[in-house]
């Protein structure tokens, strides 16, 4: 008995080591890559141990300084849209969480689970002539509506679910003291769902900071992002100087692995909101 | 200390500073803008290298600015077609492949030769005769060649003496013998295919049908005008594959593969555009620097006199959205960029000269180990297939026989039938 509990044992860890391996391997290769010298990147068979250089981060600092233009544009971008999306995901959360019954409000939740259901690709192409006559093309202020609208369904369902957990108690309790609804949101409700406003934040930054189709439909110079800079690195004329491109990748990656890290548990709460509701 | 200002003074001088802001947003409002949307290769081109800023001299004559819009080929292509299709778009000038300008791609160009009467390039008919054709449409011309790409026999000259071989083949038989002689461990102990060819673009078999005097689609849209031809030219590929000769991973091998494996030694010969010297020789990436180098891809030997090898070329040109604005600015660029010391200076900057003249240039000859291959390659080259709206299927669907065929699923006799079958119907009418 005791053996076989042992053998189911490594049996886990062997595939949850499997899969770490398997999920942490293109990144490895991507950042340890960015530091070998270019002729030893693709050597068959691999150079194990390499003296590292930074020879790739000051090519691509020399050569495309484009890369760290877009990485300005991506964080404004990103900024931007994450901040409108939390917020109205926080106004249309309170408000499909505290207005229940109302008519109109019920009918719209099928529309924000639909409107996800839409690929992206579908709006893109006929928005562009819109946006176009709009003057909005190449703006960064159209990827941060975009983006923002793309996000707020998820966003206001997972934000409805965290109001949801805040006792109404408290709401009426705060009516009797003469409080509007914005002073209950503001004061009473956004305190204690906060964590749910990181969650919504973590899941609009990654998906902002790597998003390429967007970009690429409506941006050309002034707020093009990071990921277009990077596709335009992969040159179908004069080839891909593979250095620069995983030293391009790595810089790329950081802030976001970093940001992810440190939100984590907001993450997780994001993800399991409402799993143990009755 | 306390600052004293009289009122007047005050005025005197907030006029004074409006004023000379004014000036300065009048003479910033008289500098125009070019808007271009080309690939970055274009622009360094222009901007960077031997010969330095090239459009300089063109941007102060005109008292203009270029803005430069850059994307990768294919978004390129989406871009400005998309751009070309509103009822008006910002960028005045654009960098298109020849592949793609189809009778309805070309309408949304300005047709260039009313202003090309008014305002002629310079010995236009310097430019190779095959990059102008492919950029006139209908008897209009919509766009002028700018760059080529033309493919080459690129071989690593170090593996060929480790091999015991002394000269680069000169019939495509020698190709097939040295190749297979190449399919070894080489002395650093890597493991060399004798050849490289990426499985995704029709460049490569169509290279090795015209070896025998064959073709995909001829200027007249006829589907495989030789078929046995193109069954001899798959023969071949399908023979090296099954010796080892084209690696395993030849159904997902891509372009930047064909340059990764020539540049670590592992392949001996690959077909890649003659603008690849460099990047193949680039001693922080290559293994044998200055080793790998070009030939003319050669033809069969069973080629008759009549016939010489075509190899494949791809070209860019420089179009004028018909609903851009200021053509007249948009011209001048186009005029200048084509002129023989633009294009002798873009060359010394990187570029594949679309004038003949530009190779017999000793200041660019010197410069260029393959120079003469390639301005020999160039004057008998033409593009992998015309341009129709259907090409992407028809490309995908050849592709997807020649793999069959050369992977043993298919006889080549059969994958040629399946391709005459079901590329004829994707012709225009």
């Amino acid at each position: 008995m005791r053996s076989r509990r042992l053998a189911i044992g490594a049996g886990k860890m062997l595939a949850v080591a499997a899969i770490v391996v398997w999920s942490l391997f293109p990144i490895g290769f991507i950042v340890l890559s960015s530091f070998k010298p270019g002729r030893e990147i693709f050597a068959v068979p691999p150079e194990l141990f390499f003296e590292p250089t930074f020879e790739h981060y000051a090519s691509l600092w020399h050569r495309w300084p484009a890369f760290f233009d877009g990485l300005v544009n991506s964080l404004v971008i990103t900024t931007g849209a994450t901040a409108l999306a939390v917020m109205a995901s926080l106004l249309a959360g309170f408000a499909y969480s505290r207005y229940r019954g109302v008519r109109f409000l019920e009918g719209s939740v099928m529309f924000l689970i639909g409107s996800r259901l839409i690929p992206p690709i579908v709006v893109t192409l006929p928005l562009f002539p819109v946006v176009n006559r709009l003057g909005l093309n190449d703006t960064h202020l159209v990827l941060i509506l975009l983006y923002a609208t793309f996000f707020v369904s998820l966003g206001t369902l997972l934000m409805r679910t965290f109001i949801d957990q805040v006792p109404r108690e408290l709401d009426e309790a705060a009516v009797l003291d003469g409080a509007r609804p914005l002073t209950i949101l503001v004061k009473i409700i956004l305190p204690l769902v906060a964590p749910g406003m990181l969650a919504v934040a973590v899941f609009v930054v990654v998906f902002a900071w790597n998003e390429f189709l967007f970009a690429y439909i409506f941006t050309a110079n002034h707020a093009k992002t990071a990921p277009l800079v990077l596709s335009e690195m992969i040159s179908s004329i004069d080839g891909v100087d593979w250095g620069v491109l995983f030293a391009a990748s790595t810089v790329q990656l950081l802030p976001v692995l970093v940001f992810v890290v440190l939100m984590n548990r907001f993450l997780v709460a994001g993800l399991t909101a409402g799993a143990t509701k009755g | 200390m306390p600052l004293h200002m009289t009122r007047r003074a005050l005025l005197t001088t907030a006029m004074a500073a409006g004023a000379t802001g004014a000036l300065g947003r009048l003479a910033h409002a008289q500098v125009k803008t070019l808007n271009v949307l080309c690939h970055r290769v274009h622009q360094a081109n222009l901007t960077t290298g031997a010969a330095g800023n090239v459009i300089k001299p063109w941007e102060d004559k005109n008292d203009a600015q270029i803005s430069w819009t850059t994307l990768d080929s294919n978004p390129l292509q989406d871009r400005l077609f998309r751009e070309a299709s509103l009822s008006e778009t910002d960028f005045n000038v654009g960098y298109v492949i020849d592949n793609r300008m189809t009778s309805q791609i070309a309408s949304l160009f300005e047709p260039l030769d009313d202003l090309r009467k008014a305002e002629p390039i310079e010995d236009f008919d310097d430019i190779a005769e095959g990059l102008r054709q492919s950029m006139t449409v209908g008897g209009k011309l919509v766009g002028v060649p700018v760059r080529h790409a033309t493919q080459g026999l690129f071989y690593n000259e170090e593996l060929l003496q480790e091999a015991g071989i002394s000269a680069p083949p000169n019939t495509l038989e020698e190709l097939v013998e040295q190749a297979k002689k190449l399919t070894f461990t080489s002395r650093s102990g890597t493991p060399v295919v004798g050849m490289i060819l990426a499985s995704d673009l029709a460049v490569f078999p169509v290279m090795f049908a015209r070896a025998f005097g064959g073709d995909f689609i001829d200027k007249q849209f006829k589907v495989v005008p030789d078929p046995e031809a193109m069954e001899k030219g798959l023969s071949v590929l399908a023979d090296l594959f099954k010796a080892g000769a084209l690696p395993r991973s030849y159904a997902t091998t891509r372009n930047d593969d064909m340059v990764t494996w020539m540049q670590q030694g592992r392949a001996a010969f690959a077909v890649l555009p003659f603008a690849r010297y460099a990047q193949l020789n680039n001693k922080e990436q290559s293994t044998a620097p200055g080793k790998i180098k070009a030939i003319e891809f050669p033809g069969s030997k069973t080629l008759s006199s009549g016939h010489e090898m075509h190899p494949v070329v791809e070209s860019w040109a420089m179009a004028i959205p018909a609903n851009s604005t200021d053509k007249k600015l948009s011209w001048s660029y186009i005029r200048f960029v084509a002129s023989k010391a633009a294009t002798l200076d873009m060359a010394r900057n990187g570029n594949g000269p679309v004038r003949t003249s530009t190779y017999a240039e000793p200041s660019f000859a010197g410069s260029l180990p393959q120079a003469k291959v390639e301005a020999a390659a160039l004057a008998k080259a033409r593009p992998a297939f015309p341009a129709f709206p259907e090409a992407a299927r028809a490309q995908s669907t050849f592709l997807e026989e020649v793999q069959l065929a050369v992977l043993g699923r298919k006889s080549p006799k059969e994958a040629v039938a399946a391709i005459v079958d079901r590329v004829k119907p994707l012709m225009p009418a």
